[in-house]
């Protein structure tokens, strides 16, 4: 044996290599943090005359008004019926634009305006799209169907595209070995290797246009979320809490059925 | 039946896959072809229904010149070639009758196809055929349930249904083990005589290409080496088709006749 080797150190190699790069960029986030918050109007005073005004809006918001349910089941009523028919036409729609928007099927100009229309629908939040079609078709719940049918189409046709991506080839394969066209491949090798996936979205996006409809409400796009929006604009606290309530019994209610039929699909 | 001229395949920018292949069976029989992977044997069979594009040279099946073909007349062309798949390639989801009418997905409508009413006389065919393999217990069973010997049965129905002329199979038995891969090429072997059909057979099994086949063709580099009867098959010939691995052979000249005359193998 020759002379102990020297204890070798070793440590875990910094993310960024540069230690110049890394200390700066250090430096850089604190000046930054430190700027941000020192310039922000945070203005105390009012945060705490926030809080005994959260105080008065709770009490007087309890006990939860129920009187005025006729208004309420109509608002519920519309806001249900308005997520049940975007979710169908969005769907609907959702399915040609997804095999559009899949590279492995469509050709690459296809897929580019599927692509397109895909992160058109997705680009915008559900408010601002409600906005925009209060605004061209005016007060009520066709502004909401247009607005969650544009929000179904982006979340299902992404998702949808996804699946069509990843199917098993060989599928595809041997249908065009027996000689079958575009259509037939479709309905024989894609639609079956995708419909688990197609009906678990169309039930989860279900489930997700039902909350989304009572926000798109308070811009004036019907159902229950406007309703919302005037119990508060009058300050009926208690109805308008009354109004969360159903409105958290509903979406508990819809998520455990729309788990459930999701877990006995898989 | 089938004729191929200086068959040219290349990948991309890549190397020749296939370099000048001459290749023609004029009598019904199975045609077995052995040599290592990357030969270019899964490339030749699907240039013959045009699943893969050839670079260049012409292939003519039934008297029809196929690398000529695009759109409809190319789908016609591809229901007299029938073809069986290493992965089976059956749709997982749908039943075992619903695959084997796939074969007829050539001959039906896309408004049959989708509600699966396919004429009587395909039905017919398909319980002969499924009777014939020993499956007519298993008709609506999903495809995925079914072990690996029965899926293949099914594989070779569905490309049966087709009423081929020429049945192309990849690699047949090379996912099964050993005895079902032994019934499969029996079955594949008996089918042949029974319907008169001219068989092209990739297969990795030496023994299984001796036993089975009338002629067995020897494939290295995207030529053809060795074309003969099963017990010319000799040890020396075997080592010429086997020798070195898929890259070795890049620095040949495309279909160096060298190969031919049994030359030494770099």
């Amino acid at each position: 044996m020759t002379a102990a080797p020297r204890p070798r150190k070793w440590r875990k190699p910094s993310a960024i290599a540069n230690p110049v790069l890394r200390y700066g960029l250090f430096v850089t986030v604190f000046a930054y943090l430190y700027w941000a918050v020192a310039t922000l109007p945070i203005n105390w005073d009012r945060i705490l005359q926030g809080f005994p005004r959260a105080v008065r809006i709770f009490s007087n918001a309890w006990p939860p008004n129920f009187t005025r349910s006729g208004l309420m089941i109509s608002g519920f009523t519309e806001s249900i019926q308005m997520a049940i028919i975007a979710t169908v036409l969005g769907v609907a729609i959702s399915i040609p634009v997804a095999i559009m928007a899949a590279r492995n099927i469509a050709p690459p100009p296809v897929y580019a305006v599927g692509r397109a229309i895909i992160i058109v629908a997705r680009s915008f939040h559900p408010i601002i799209v409600a906005i925009i079609f209060v605004k061209a078709v005016g007060f009520g719940a066709l502004a909401g169907i247009f607005t969650l049918m544009l929000y179904s189409l982006g979340f299902v046709g992404k998702l949808l595209a996804e699946a069509v991506e990843e199917i098993d080839p060989g599928q595809v394969e041997a249908m065009k070995a027996a000689g079958a066209g575009f259509f037939k491949t479709l309905i024989f090798a894609v639609f079956p290797q995708i419909l688990p996936r197609q009906v678990g979205l169309s039930i989860y996006q279900l489930d997700s246009n039902l909350r989304a409809s009572a926000v798109v409400g308070v811009v004036g796009a019907g159902g229950i979320g406007g309703t919302l929006m005037n119990a508060f604009r009058r300050f009926d606290y208690d109805f308008a809490f009354a109004i969360l309530l159903v409105l958290i019994a509903i979406i508990l209610i819809s998520e455990g059925i729309s788990g459930r039929l999701r877990r006995g699909l898989s | 039946m089938l004729k191929i001229t200086a068959l040219n395949k290349r990948y991309g920018n890549g190397e020749l896959v296939l370099r000048g292949l001459d290749l023609a069976i004029d009598e019904p029989g199975l045609t077995a072809i052995i040599g290592s992977s990357g030969a270019g044997k899964s490339t030749l069979l699907r240039c013959i229904n045009r699943l893969i594009e050839p670079t260049s040279g012409t292939i003519v099946v039934n008297g029809v010149a196929i690398t000529a073909l695009r759109g409809k007349p190319l789908r016609h062309a591809r229901r007299s070639i029938g073809m069986i798949f290493q992965g089976f390639n059956l749709v997982d989801r749908l039943s075992v009758m619903e695959n084997v009418l796939a074969g007829r997905l050539g001959y039906v409508n896309a408004t049959q196809a989708l509600t699966r009413r396919f004429p009587q006389r395909d039905i017919d065919h398909a319980f002969a055929l499924l009777e014939r393999v020993g499956l007519q217990d298993y008709i609506n069973k999903r495809a995925d349930t079914l072990s690996g010997g029965q899926r293949q049965r099914v594989g070779v129905v569905r490309a049966l249904m087709q009423e081929p002329k020429i049945l192309l199979a990849d690699e047949p038995t090379a996912s099964l083990d050993p005895k079902t891969s032994q019934q499969i090429m029996a079955l594949i072997r008996e089918l042949s005589d029974e319907l008169q059909l001219p068989v092209l057979v990739n297969i990795h099994n030496v023994h299984q290409a001796r036993t089975f086949a009338d002629r067995v063709l020897g494939m290295r580099f995207g030529v053809m080496i060795f074309d003969g009867k099963g017990e010319d098959l000799d040890d020396e010939t075997l080592d010429r088709v086997y020798e070195g691995t898929a890259g070795r052979g890049e620095n040949e000249e495309p279909g160096d006749a060298s190969w031919l005359a049994g030359a030494k193998a770099p």
